[in-house]
């Protein structure tokens, strides 16, 4: 039987047995909207703000300061376009990174064309923002910065204290919004402790639905309303919003965050094992991305030279396992990855990178399986491959 | 998107794939820094000009691996006039079809057939190197297709303007500000023209 082995969990993951469990009566038979002064409505009223508190208490948030969205993204667009909005009349500069998140990236750009001064900071080899130059970047236009907390693609962890300190010592007024997609339930996130103004995550991306997402809003930010219409469950993000997806998001939530760190570990000891096996088994290979703790415990992204990544993506697709790839043949704009390039990667290096993205459902055996069929489909690719043949002439 | 079986097949098991030893001729289309690059090594009877062995290698994706292998298939015995018709076209419906953002790969396939067999010919005076001017421009635009549709640039009126002068070709595309494949195209075009000597600096204008 074809192995069914899934090395994506960056891009979505599968939902827990428990969160399913969690959400079919909401599916079922108790699909009520809050409603004043009957049962149903109150109940599931009840239930929204009990799902609240569960999410928010990991954060170390206020339930009222977090807020259900239909995904991270809706979570970004929402708070990047309200707070600009609400606040143009502070500021209008507004800093990011060339590798950040597509949906901080876009926002950056949208704002620019209206007028608003980006600062597009650099990154370094291994993905961690130029801190020299946000300090010299902040001046006293300067409203918000945004940060993605770990990069999807080199799986680095942005120093999100200090960033805080440079900002607070150059001007306290600048806010400071995390992309937090890739690192909730992967690394502990107090956003008291980082100074977090908003912050953007999802359920899908932690074994919960898909379809959810949420924005932890400090209660003292104002932002605009982008979104109009008639307020059935948050003021934010008005219309309707599933009520067995947060009830998933919450489940997934409480069950990611107990034992924690013995996940992590777990999760980060399998990665671990898989970069020693393929760095062991498979010459000429190359790490994007940093080494130990400053890298997420769930992402291994290794470029494989002289092969290109959809092919490699392909061909192990064929044995049943999932992972993604950084080739511009495989990407919507036939473009190499991004990231890679800021990174100082070559183009070679991009279009040969692939992503492997863990979860606690992964196994030592999966990883054995992966790595001996890896072995093949590297070989036989390079044995396909005119580059190869001129570095072994050159050997 | 998913590619046909036939594109599946040809991928996991390429036909005609590696070197030939002593080839009567052999080209490299593509670059590692696009993605994909084709090498191609022909053995040509002198006398009867039939491509009597035809070997291929492949730095690329599925489709580029599954190009370099029915365009081998269809050349092996042709004569050089037969095989030089071959068109990227043919070499895609030979597949049962290509999804538009991958039928780039039959043209590079094509192309590097097309540049095996002219080399031959010229070192066999046959034919003579072609002399640069504007409408070698054109002609290779016509090897860039958009991937958003599967055709190329020029047939599709994207082009609207080339110039050349002094060692500078300008050329302008029409293509929306945020149309996805803006930038991939803006490249291509960049790539293409940097293999004439003559191109000193290539302007490209959205």
């Amino acid at each position: 039987m074809k192995k069914n082995i899934y090395f994506n969990n960056c891009l979505t993951s599968k939902p827990a047995p428990e969160v399913i469990e969690a959400m079919l009566p909401y599916l079922k038979e108790k699909f009520f909207f809050p409603e004043n002064f009957i049962a149903n409505g109150s109940e599931a009223q009840r239930i929204i703000e009990s799902a609240k508190e569960t999410i928010a208490k990991t954060i170390n948030a206020d339930a009222e300061e977090l807020h259900f969205t239909a995904s991270g993204t809706v979570a970004n667009n929402l708070a990047i376009k309200g707070f600009l909005s609400e606040n143009s009349d502070q500021g209008n500069h507004i800093i990011c990174a060339v590798n950040d998140y597509p949906d901080i990236l876009t926002n950056a750009a949208f704002f620019e064309d209206s007028g608003f001064d980006v600062t597009y900071l650099k990154c370094d080899e291994q993905g961690f923002i130029d801190l020299q130059e946000l300090e010299q970047a902040i001046n006293e236009a300067t409203i918000l910065m945004m940060t993605t907390l770990v990069n999807h693609t080199s799986g680095t962890i942005q120093p999100l204290a200090k960033i805080r300190e440079i900002l607070d010592r150059k001007n306290q007024n600048v806010k400071l919004l995390v992309d937090a997609g890739q690192a909730y339930a992967r690394m502990p996130i107090d956003v008291k402790e980082f100074g977090i103004d908003l912050m953007s995550f999802s359920a899908h991306k932690i074994h919960g639905p898909q379809g959810i997402g949420a924005l932890y809003k400090e209660k003292s930010i104002k932002l605009a309303q982008i979104q109009h219409g008639i307020s059935r469950i948050d003021d934010i993000n008005t219309g309707a919003i599933s009520i067995a997806n947060i009830i998933g998001f919450a489940k997934a939530s409480e069950l990611a965050f107990s034992n924690l760190d013995k996940k992590i570990e777990k999760i980060r000891d399998l990665s671990n094992y898989l970069l020693q096996q393929i760095e062991m088994k498979i010459p000429d290979t190359l790490l994007n991305g940093p080494r130990g703790a400053d890298r997420i415990c769930h992402n291994i992204n290794i470029s494989f030279d002289f092969i290109e990544g959809e092919a490699i993506m392909m061909m192990m697709d064929m044995h049943g396992i999932t992972i993604s790839t950084g080739s511009a043949c495989a990407s919507q704009g036939l473009k190499p990855n991004y990231i890679l390039m800021a990174m100082g990667r070559s183009h070679e290096q991009s279009h040969s990178s692939m992503k492997f993205t863990l979860s606690r459902y992964n196994t030592k055996e999966e990883i054995d399986f992966t790595v001996e069929k890896l072995i093949e489909v590297v070989q036989e690719l390079r044995s396909r491959s005119p580059l190869y043949e001129e570095i072994k002439k050159e050997k | 998107m998913q590619y046909s079986q036939k594109v599946l097949d040809h991928f996991m098991k390429p036909h005609n794939v590696g070197k030939l030893d002593n080839p009567s001729v052999e080209a490299t289309e593509g670059s590692p820094a696009c993605g994909d690059q084709v090498s191609i090594y022909l053995k040509i009877n002198d006398k009867t000009k039939v491509i009597e062995d035809v070997k291929f290698q492949s730095y690329g994706c599925a489709s580029n691996i599954a190009t370099g292998s029915i365009i081998t298939d269809m050349a092996m015995g042709k004569k050089l006039d037969e095989a030089k018709k071959i068109t990227w076209k043919e070499a895609a419906e030979a597949l049962d079809g290509l999804p538009p953002v991958k039928m780039h790969c039959s043209v590079l396939a094509v192309d590097t057939l097309r540049k095996a067999i002219k080399k031959y010919e010229i070192d066999h005076k046959l034919r003579e190197q072609d002399k640069f001017d504007k409408n070698m421009i054109a002609e290779e635009l016509k090897k860039i297709i958009y991937p958003g549709a599967g055709e190329d640039i020029v047939t599709l009126k994207m082009v609207k303007y080339i110039g050349f002068e002094d060692g500078k070709a300008i050329i302008d595309i029409d293509i929306p500000k945020f149309d996805k494949y803006r930038e991939n195209v803006a490249d291509e075009v960049r790539e293409h023209l940097s293999h004439f000597d003559e191109i000193k600096e290539v302007e490209v204008n959205l």
